[in-house]
């Protein structure tokens, strides 16, 4: 046996798997081989500075923080699917929840719609050509014509439900008072009319009396 | 029979099935010795603490992927830590010779019968000379090293970890061992020629 032979089972005769011919022959080469020698004394040393760092860590074991943030995360993987599931259920739900919002709006005004007793003339109040038979100068005109009130200005359509209807007799220069304009040469003439006032009292719009004449405000 | 007796393809079976205390008894048989080997190949506990938890957290995500055919579960974890570890090698192969080994000593021993403070300061000296040349090695050296002189385990379990013939490991020891003499004697300040080594 060379050298290079012995280096390759020498240095752990009992661990190598050589066999006993091998083994003797080792055991023959080292005892005439100073080289060989030298080296498995070396080897021997490093190998005993390998055991204290062995033993050094031979009871090393994983921080115990470890285990916790294991046992967090296996708890959090293993929650029913539902809650796994979470960001696609929120979005369903959020969904869900807009798809009802828009549901309730369209029933909402499609019941007050058709539950409205009174029906307001959803055009404001507008400037339209005079009558032939009315002044030229009149601009404003209330619709008397199937009952429809008009809405005063500044007015906002709202819940009618609870609003009432108030008869009343007034001159004609009043209804400047609720921002309509009148016709000076008249404003002492007495008329009928209808004044619809909301829930808080106030006049929400007016509707002229078929006696008040042609249905002009003014 | 008790949990505590199950075997481990059991206690995976179970812990898949969101058993936590399988789970955890899984990890509390396997994590010491999975510690100790990323501890020795990368020579940080730091590095070792996140190798561990990357193995387990692979096992919590996939438990399905051990296979009862192909090997034990300690030898399915072994191989998942054997890539991390490798993986964290090929990463920071630069930050080995730097690191301080004040800061790992998680689980380390003192001497059993420390006489004096000089004994203590040269078993300390002898044990930081060996950790540096074993660290030192190349990771394939190292991991022979680590296997049949730190792990004591036979070159046969070593191969069949290692997915390599014995003749393999057989040829990493002898190669590994010739580095590691002239890194140790050079360290020592008494270089020697290596007749093996690269």
């Amino acid at each position: 046996m060379n050298c290079e032979e012995f280096e390759l089972i020498g240095l752990d005769l009992n661990q190598s798997g050589a066999r006993e011919e091998e083994l003797a022959a080792a055991k023959e080469h080292l005892r005439n081989c100073a080289k060989c020698a030298v080296l498995v004394e070396s080897w021997e040393e490093a190998r005993a500075e390998l055991f204290l760092l062995a033993d050094r860590t031979r009871e090393a074991e994983t921080p115990a923080r470890v285990e916790m943030r294991l046992r967090q995360e296996f708890r959090a993987r293993r929650r029913p699917k539902i809650f796994q599931r979470r960001p696609a259920a929120a979005a369903a739900a959020a969904w869900a929840l807009a798809a009802a919002a828009v549901l309730i709006i369209g029933v909402s005004w499609w019941a007050w719609k058709n539950s409205q007793g009174i029906r307001i003339a959803n055009h404001p109040v507008v400037a339209q050509p005079a009558p032939e038979d009315t002044q030229a100068n009149e601009v404003l005109l209330a619709d008397n014509d199937g009952g429809a009130f008009t809405l005063l200005p500044g007015s906002i359509v709202q819940e009618t439900e609870n609003a009432s209807v108030m008869q009343v007799r007034m001159q004609r220069g009043a209804l400047g008072a609720l921002g309509l304009p009148v016709d000076q040469e008249r404003v002492s003439d007495w008329i009928q009319v209808d004044l619809l006032v909301g829930e808080d009292g106030i006049p929400e719009a007016v509707r002229l009396h078929q006696d008040a004449g042609q249905g002009t405000l003014q | 029979m008790g949990i505590e007796e199950e075997r481990d393809d059991v206690l995976l079976r179970r812990a898949a099935k969101g058993d936590e205390d399988a789970f955890t008894l899984l990890y509390r048989r396997h994590q010491g010795a999975l510690y100790r080997y990323a501890l020795r190949m990368t020579g940080a506990a730091w590095s070792a603490e996140e190798v561990v938890q990357e193995v387990f957290m692979t096992l919590i995500r996939e438990p399905r992927k051990f296979d009862v055919e192909r090997g034990t579960v300690g030898a399915f974890l072994f191989g998942i830590t054997r890539n991390r570890v490798m993986k964290h090698l090929e990463r920071r192969p630069r930050e080995l010779p730097v690191e301080d080994p004040a800061n790992d000593r998680a689980g380390a021993r003192e001497p059993a019968d420390p006489v004096t403070p000089a004994v203590v300061a040269e078993h300390q000296e002898r044990i930081e000379r060996v950790r540096e040349a074993v660290l030192g090695l190349p990771a394939e050296f190292r991991e022979a090293v680590v296997l049949c002189e730190l792990e004591e385990m036979s070159y046969e379990e070593a191969a069949r970890l290692c997915g390599c013939p014995i003749g393999t490991i057989r040829s990493r020891l002898h190669r590994a061992r010739a580095l590691l003499l002239a890194k140790l004697e050079l360290l020592r300040g008494t270089p020697r020629q290596a007749s093996a080594g690269d």
